[in-house]
């Protein structure tokens, strides 16, 4: 039977957990050291509020816009995915085409890769339609024949600028059919649109790219001017057995927080212009029946706060190993 | 404990600040360094603190030869020497406390631990009183106990000095002395360099002598300056 102290609890003997004691006391004198940098780094910039807003700021703005852009673009591109459903090719069947014929190249239009749904409109609905619609309804009893043919509409799958070249094979593969008269289509504007995304995203990437860099290279004149102004510490822990990476820790803990509260701030940034533009593009939405994706939404945000620590302690990372390596105790 | 074998430093300038030097220390030994200031003091406590590595020959602590550590093993090696530095090297912003910590800090010690040791180790220097204090509010005998404190809170294996005493009246100098007479009784091996004639005068302990890098005498022959 395993021993019990009073409490009835099980004891175990000493020395099989000497090792995992000491590991254990290790580990949290590691973890209690993380903590007091993290709490020493938050101090150290906290004493100095100007000097920390600034860089804050600063890297806020470089965070927002790119963001805001990227939002604008994505907004625009949910708009157009609204308008896709409108990318229609109208395909005119040759009048003396019988119904058989008819049957024939409905099957073959359902069939072509890339097609989303094909809809029949006879010659005499056609008819009926236009008298309706037009107001010409009694003129046109004056005509022999139906002047309208039959037509098919097809909506191909447009999403990107990709498929709409699909779309163009689509039509090309139409105009050979052997009972199609015209094909008419109307993409143009599409086309333009899709390249406006495109160009727009490429933008998102290059600012954001170019920024990027600024707050890389900001952070890391901040965390540069630090360790300057921390030399004669950075000497004394080295000479009493401190490691490099005992010696960075700071630093990069510094730069952690400083890109976090930036990312944050632009964050906050971006909700305040949403709210503030928010009644104008609810108009534009229901004017245009769109859903459209606005704000970041949580995973955005969580990304910004991610691109955020990583310019941080990359930056910081950045200053500190170009820079400690020149303070050795001399 | 210390072996220096033949080791000379010769600087990129062509100033020769160590030649030939060979002695060595056994553990829990006692010595001064002396020699003029130039003499190469500072320099052989910087070969023993791996803040400069020699031009040519061997320094062998605890029969480790020095040459062989690489960068990365320098503050594991660091941890087993404490230093008591000229100007003390404490750091202003920080509490008598924290400057005593730091040695137990950089080696992950758990808060618990460090207390308990900083604690232990400033009465050792009579100065638990003080432990809230800044060192600037500290007189000098005081800032340089501190300095002392910091350099044994860790239980080093070896202790060096550089001019320990250097601005600190006789009565202050033998406490400080006293103090590494303690140390050395617990089989800490302490090594100080001074040029200061009457503190090595009125101790008897192994002297050795410097005179342009190289060791001119070396024995425990104490007065007759």
């Amino acid at each position: 039977m395993a021993a019990t102290d009073k409490n009835g609890r099980e004891t175990t003997p000493r020395g099989a957990s000497g090792q995992n004691i000491s590991f254990a006391h290790r580990w949290r004198g590691y973890k209690s050291h993380h903590r007091a940098t993290l709490s020493d780094s938050l101090t150290k910039m906290l004493r100095e509020p100007m000097q920390t807003l600034m860089t804050v700021l600063v890297i806020a703005i470089a965070l927002t816009l790119p963001a805001a852009l990227y939002l604008t673009v994505e907004n625009v591109k949910a708009l157009g995915s609204n308008f896709e459903s409108s990318a229609q090719i109208t395909v005119y069947v040759k009048r003396q085409a019988n119904s058989t014929a008819i049957e024939t190249l409905a099957g073959q239009l359902d069939a072509m890769p890339g097609v989303i749904s094909v809809s029949f409109i006879s010659a005499e609905q056609a008819l009926l339609e236009f008298k309706a619609l037009s107001g010409f309804g009694s003129a046109l009893r004056y005509l022999e024949d139906n002047p309208l043919p039959a037509v098919f509409l097809v909506q191909p799958l447009v999403t990107d600028q990709a498929s709409l070249a699909q779309a163009e094979t689509i039509i090309a593969g139409i105009r050979e059919l052997p009972t199609v008269d015209a094909v008419q289509i109307d993409m143009g504007w599409l086309q333009r649109l899709h390249s406006l995304i495109e160009m727009g995203q490429k933008l998102v990437l290059a600012l954001g790219f170019t920024l990027g860099l600024g707050v890389l290279l900001l952070i890391g004149n901040t965390i540069r001017l630090s360790i300057q102004s921390r030399r004669d510490e950075i000497i004394v822990i080295k000479l009493v057995g401190g490691t490099n990476s005992y010696v960075r820790r700071p630093f990069l803990y510094t730069g952690l927080l400083l890109g976090l509260l930036g990312a944050l701030i632009a964050s906050i940034m971006l909700f305040s212009c949403l709210m503030w533009l928010s009644s104008s593009v609810e108009t534009l939405a229901n004017l245009y029946q769109s859903n459209i994706v606005w704000g970041l939404g949580l995973m955005g945000f969580l990304a910004l706060m991610l691109l955020g620590a990583t310019l941080g302690s990359g930056g910081a990372w950045f200053a500190v190993s170009r820079h400690l390596r020149d303070i050795e105790p001399r | 404990m210390i072996c220096f074998d033949n080791l000379s430093k010769r600087y990129p300038s062509g100033f020769e600040a160590l030649r030939n030097v060979s002695f060595t220390m056994e553990a829990g030994e006692m010595a001064f360094l002396t020699g003029h200031s130039g003499a190469g003091k500072s320099t052989l406590l910087k070969m023993l603190m791996l803040m400069e590595r020699p031009t040519s020959g061997n320094l062998l602590i605890n029969g480790k030869n020095l040459n062989r550590l690489s960068t990365a093993q320098i503050p594991m090696y660091r941890r087993q020497v404490g230093v008591v530095f000229q100007n003390h090297q404490l750091l202003l912003d920080r509490t008598v406390f924290e400057n005593v910590a730091l040695p137990l800090q950089v080696s992950g010690y758990p808060a618990v631990e460090i207390g308990r040791r900083v604690r232990a180790a400033l009465d050792g220097v009579g100065l638990l009183d003080k432990e809230r204090e800044r060192p600037m509010t500290l007189s000098g005998g005081e800032q340089q106990r501190v300095g002392i404190a910091r350099a044994v809170v860790h239980k080093p294996r070896i202790l060096l000095a550089d001019e320990p005493t250097g601005n600190l009246d006789p009565e202050l100098s033998s406490e400080i002395m006293a103090l590494f007479r303690r140390f050395q009784s617990v089989g800490v091996t302490v090594l100080i360099a001074t040029h200061d004639i009457s503190l090595i005068n009125r101790m008897q302990l192994r002297i050795m002598r410097l005179e342009d890098g190289g060791l001119t005498d070396d024995g425990a022959t104490y007065g007759g300056y």
